[in-house]
């Protein structure tokens, strides 16, 4: 009871003492948390919008008039990036085709006998893996042709990688940012009590004593940074999702607040966890160096 | 508490011999003054006791403890039951007298009421009541000496170390810090105090340990400053 007194008193007295630097170190940790935040949901979008397509994306399989469609369906269903095959006889691509030209159907009548062969349309776990998948079809010889939106795939792919490696910038560039400021304001705070900490020492306090209110500013500090980044997020993503609706109608944008929530939640605790890091970092290599006998 | 150093030399870099072969003995309940010039190697002794200076060679033993082999998890329980008090005093400037005094207890979860009890009690002792909500800087030298050793009284020491307590002090003032030492050590704590003040050093006659660049020149007890 005694020592979290004295924690809490000192830990006050350290962010008044220093109010300037404190208040430098916040506004330094939202703004980097609230780019971090926002960068992971741009992520989380656009890999979000990648699975949608992903999940759309058919490669389309026409097979021999001579083979077994369903035995042939059987062996791509054993391929690791196939997420399902279904088969399509002739009638059903006629039927298909009949309904997708409308009053112009009566044209196919004239044809005669059906043209149309078995084909298979397969869905893949991943656009990644498309190229690949291609390739093993076309090696096989009960197919005759491979259809697929190559483009499309090879688009989605890069822009997939694309997004994941801006994430990870970042998502790096924030935390070394965020945690090289929460650093220096702790060992600013440490250093400026440097006589303070040797008597402590002198009269018998423990070190983590001593360095207690010094990790607790730095922890929050940054948690406070980023309870103050997950606001921001809470007021510029959704006014943002509701210009993008408005405009792009067909885009399927991350807006569920239960998601967000969790999401900001998340980055609160990040922003602790990182603050707690950082100080107890550098409050153990002051301490050390402190206590260290001559 | 029984100090003991055997062979002890220490040298800081690159080559400054602080102290060099000492051997020496203080008994518990003993007073015991180090006296010499300035650079002779008398703060050096008394870091090497509250472990702020480890020996480059030999050892130092308190309560038959090799301080060298103490680990650093064990230091601040050892510390607490060591006093001292220095010559510039030491006190935390943005704590009160009486904080400076509970700080030393809370460090040691000591509940709340004891903790007023007792630095009530040392703030008494050394007749500092009227001052005890008052800052350092608000005292004069005297009466922070005063704070400083109410302080390291406060968890009751076995042993009290005193670099210079009377350095910054008039005469009348360093009588009367002199008089709260030989009280404490009438309560049977060991007393070691370096000093450059002869007329305390013979107007209270205890043993007299001199040291010259570094060495133990003479151990007298009931001396007097000079030979």
């Amino acid at each position: 009871m005694v020592t979290l007194r004295y924690i809490l008193r000192d830990t006050a007295r350290i962010l008044i003492r220093h109010w300037i630097l404190g208040f430098l170190t916040l506004m330094t940790a939202a703004v980097m948390m609230w780019i971090l935040g926002l960068a992971t949901l741009f992520s989380l979008n656009i890999q979000s919008l990648l699975l949608r397509l992903e999940r759309d994306l058919i490669v389309q399989a026409y097979i021999h008039k001579d083979s077994n469609p369903e035995s042939v369906a059987v062996t791509i269903r054993r391929l690791p990036i196939v997420a399902d095959v279904r088969s399509v006889s002739p009638d059903d691509a006629l039927a298909r085709l009949q309904a997708r030209m409308g009053s112009q159907a009566k044209a196919l009548d004239l044809i005669g006998e059906n043209p149309l062969q078995w084909s298979l349309e397969i869905h893949v776990t991943a656009a990644s893996g498309v190229q690949g998948l291609v390739r093993n079809l076309m090696s096989m010889p009960e197919i005759e042709d491979v259809v697929y939106s190559g483009m499309v795939v090879e688009r989605l792919s890069s822009m997939s990688k694309m997004a994941d490696s801006a994430t990870l910038t970042m998502f790096l560039l924030s935390i070394m940012i965020t945690s090289l400021v929460v650093y220096n304001t702790t060992h600013i705070s440490l250093y400026s009590r440097r006589d303070e900490i040797s008597i402590m020492f002198l009269i018998g306090a423990t070190r983590s004593y001593i360095a207690t209110p010094f990790v607790l500013e730095g922890t929050l500090l940054s948690l406070f940074g980023a309870a103050m980044a997950a606001l921001g997020i809470v007021f510029t993503y959704f006014p943002g999702v509701r210009i993008l609706q408005s405009t792009l109608p067909f885009l399927e944008i991350v807006a569920d607040r239960r998601v967000i929530a969790q999401f900001c939640a998340l980055l609160v605790a990040f922003g602790g966890t990182l603050g707690w890091l950082c100080s107890c970092l550098v409050a153990l290599r002051f301490m050390n160096s402190a206590a260290k006998p001559l | 508490m029984n100090i003991k150093f055997s062979d002890v030399t220490k040298i800081f870099k690159p080559d400054i011999v602080a102290v060099k072969d000492v051997n020496l003995e203080i008994k518990r309940g003993e007073f015991v003054y180090i006296i010499g010039a300035t650079g002779s190697g008398k703060s050096t002794l008394l870091h090497m006791i509250t472990r702020e200076t480890l020996p480059t060679k030999g050892s130092v033993s308190v309560g038959n403890i090799n301080l060298k082999n103490m680990r650093d998890s064990e230091i601040p329980y050892y510390r607490r039951d060591v006093g001292v008090v220095a010559q510039d005093f030491k006190l935390i400037p943005s704590l009160t007298v009486f904080e400076n005094i509970a700080f030393v207890m809370e460090t040691m979860s000591v509940p709340p009421t004891l903790v007023k009890y007792r630095a009530e009690k040392v703030i008494d002792q050394v007749g500092l009541r009227r001052r005890k909500n008052m800052r350092p800087l608000q005292l004069s030298g005297g009466e922070q000496q005063r704070v400083a050793i109410a302080r390291a009284l406060a968890n009751t020491p076995s042993l009290f170390i005193a670099d210079e307590p009377t350095g910054n002090l008039d005469y009348h003032t360093s009588d009367e810090i002199m008089q709260i030492l030989m009280s404490i050590n009438a309560s049977g704590v060991t007393v070691v105090m370096s000093t450059h003040n002869q007329s305390i050093v013979d107007t209270y006659r205890q043993r007299v340990l001199e040291l010259s660049q570094g060495r133990v020149v003479r151990d007298e007890p009931d001396g007097r400053y000079l030979e």
